[in-house]
């Protein structure tokens, strides 16, 4: 081991506090640096998931879905709703011109009860012309969903028997969806035929039945269309307002506009914070060193009587700065590793915004990145210190300690 | 080895009444023989320290030259400056100038490890340490250490590279007089095998011990007797 590496870690050793403090600041700058990074990335991972989900250029609800919140409330969030727009409604929306492609949707959120193994929002769609849900699930389940089948998102779990039971009857848990960081997340998923079977279910169970004067056979929760080329989004949902009174249309676009403009507003503002706390805490760091280094003015005085080079001086303060730089951003990087991954989900409760955490390979180069850039922070501001104390003249630090 | 100064002088800035600098060190003319003790004395403020440290390498001359045998010592880049004062200058600084993260044994050795493998003068330095009495502090941190130890331990470091040319700024304030006798002789032992040594001092007990004695008053050196 060199000179400067053995001196430098018996500093290290010797002087707790001081290597403590330093060691603290670099994990609050990693900490900062990686977890406000973490964050940002998993909004706009959320985002992109979400648009990708959605597909669809309208949706179209029945009016009496008002009470039930937002229609990107309950197509994305899962927000749970029982609302049904007739078949003949459906069929009038359907012969609407400019339409290249329309898939409906059956909506049921199945009871908080005996006959239910969890309260959760049912989402049944037609696999056949679905093109919102289908390509989503074709990820995680390549197969068609068959009749009794249904497909969990990530965050229902247990059921090892692989049966969960809605109104009384069992079905088969046919594959578990990848994560979306989404509501969509808390949803199941199942073919029409079997989510109308389970309506049938429920409208014979329920004291009060959500299916009063609907036909359960032809009745549709949401429609999604495509709009043809040569038409725009908002001559059809215009067609369909003014055409079709018991139902509203309302432009995907404007759905996802809203949550991104939320997201952008909350991931700059995620982004100034953590700036701001990055930069206050590298102020801090060249106060703390340039303290520091002050202090040791006489230390390196008497290293330079003995015949240390500048050189060797900023080696030695280098290496200090290394060693407790990279085990505070390797610290800040465990520690906001173990609290945010754990917490993504209060964190998107919080923010009311999906959130979707990156893949390893991104996390671990977003490691990287915070290491690297922790490292060089408290390097480069090690080293300038050294600097400034080692072109000072040996014989006048000498004359201010005598 | 012959240390030679020409026409050396040292100015500081400092505000007063009728100029902004002031003199540490007139233009001097000195040579520190080889193979003997030479001593230094004056009050405080004198100049003493600031030669000293002219002639230690530490501090550059407004104007003159040091030599070194021959060699400018400060046109040389400051590497190689640091390490041949490592090797060939042994330097007691005024003041304590302990490393407190280092024990007294590791703060000795730390001039023999700097350019290379200090373990072999671990005898020497525990030799050293004998000599001023330490023997018993080895391992003990140096922050933990009286003035007079940490005085003690610093002219061992200064010696244990065994240096050609000694430089010792009030090598004996903080000592009693036994071991102020035992510091000079060591000094005058080193001088009688061949090492040029500078003591600069303002007591008169090491005068007994000098080859040869210059004052220093107001930055101006002149030889005595």
């Amino acid at each position: 081991m060199s000179f400067a590496s053995g001196i430098s870690i018996k500093n290290i050793k010797r002087k707790p506090f001081r290597s403590l403090l330093l060691f603290s600041l670099v994990l609050l700058i990693a900490f900062t640096l990686f977890s406000g990074a973490f964050v940002i990335i998993s909004l706009r991972n959320g985002l992109e998931c979400y648009q990708s989900r959605l597909g669809a250029d309208i949706v179209v609800i029945p009016s009496s879905a008002k009470g039930h919140g937002s229609v990107d409330d309950i197509l994305l969030s899962g927000i749970t709703g029982n609302y049904y727009m007739s078949g003949k409604d459906f069929e009038k929306v359907a012969s609407t011109e400019g339409i290249a492609s329309i898939t409906r949707q059956f909506f049921l959120t199945s009871a908080k009860a005996s006959c239910c193994s969890a309260r959760v929002q049912i989402i049944g769609f037609d696999p056949k012309t679905d093109f919102s849900i289908q390509p989503w699930i074709s990820e995680s389940y390549k197969n068609e969903i068959e009749d009794g089948d249904v497909v969990v998102g990530c965050n229902i779990n247990g059921y090892d028997s692989g049966l969960i039971t809605f109104y009384g009857q069992e079905y088969r848990i046919a594959a578990r969806l990848e994560k979306t960081g989404t509501g969509l997340d808390n949803a199941i998923y199942t073919n029409m035929a079997t989510v109308r079977q389970m309506a049938k279910n429920a409208d014979r169970l329920l004291e009060t039945s959500p299916f009063q004067g609907v036909d359960i056979e032809t009745a549709t929760s949401a429609v999604l269309i495509k709009v043809a080329e040569g038409y725009t989004i908002e001559e059809v949902a215009d067609d369909i307002n003014i055409h079709i009174t018991k139902v509203e249309a309302k432009m995907a676009k404007s759905m996802i506009s809203d949550i991104s403009e939320g997201l952008l507003g909350t991931s700059r503002m995620i982004g100034i914070l953590v700036a701001l706390i990055w930069a206050l805490a590298l102020i801090i760091l060249i106060i703390v060193f340039v303290l520091l280094s002050n202090e040791r003015r006489k230390e390196f005085a008497i290293l330079r009587v003995m015949g240390a080079s500048q050189k060797m001086l900023s080696r030695i303060m280098g290496t200090e700065a290394a060693i407790l730089c990279a085990a505070g951003a390797a610290a800040g990087i465990v520690l906001s590793l173990l609290i945010i991954y754990p917490l993504s989900a209060s964190i998107k409760d919080m923010l009311g915004l999906p959130f979707l955490s990156p893949g390893i390979p991104v996390i671990l180069l977003l490691a990287l990145l915070s290491f690297a850039l922790s490292l060089f922070a408290g390097m480069i501001t090690a080293l300038i210190c050294a600097r400034r104390i080692t072109k000072n003249e040996t014989g006048l630090l000498l004359r201010e300690d005598a | 080895m012959k240390l030679l100064c020409e026409g050396i002088s040292r100015r500081f800035f400092r505000n007063g009444k009728n100029t902004n600098f002031f003199n540490a060190v007139e233009k001097t003319f000195f040579e520190l023989p080889e193979g003997a003790v030479t001593e230094i004395v004056g009050r405080s403020g004198s100049g003493k320290t600031t030669f000293a440290n002219i002639l230690s390498g530490l501090l550059t001359p407004t104007e003159g030259v040091l030599l070194i045998d021959g060699v400018d010592f400060f046109s040389l880049p400051d590497e190689k400056r640091s390490q041949f004062r490592n090797k060939n200058i042994g330097i007691v600084p005024q003041g304590q100038t302990g490393l407190s993260s280092l024990t007294v044994l590791e703060n000795v050795l730390a001039p023999a490890f700097m350019y290379g493998d200090g373990k072999e003068k671990e005898s020497l330095a525990k030799e050293l340490l004998s000599q001023m009495d330490l023997f018993e502090l080895c391992d003990v941190y140096s922050n933990e250490l009286s003035g007079g130890e940490l005085r003690r331990m610093s002219i061992a470091r200064a010696l244990i590279n065994s240096p050609k040319i000694i430089i010792a700024d009030e090598p004996t304030g903080d000592l009693d007089d036994d071991t102020t006798r035992l510091v000079l002789s060591l000094f005058r032992k080193k001088a009688d095998e061949g090492a040029s040594v500078l003591i600069v001092t303002h007591e008169h007990d090491a005068l007994q011990y000098a080859d040869q004695i210059y004052r220093m008053e107001k930055g101006v050196l002149s030889k005595e007797g």
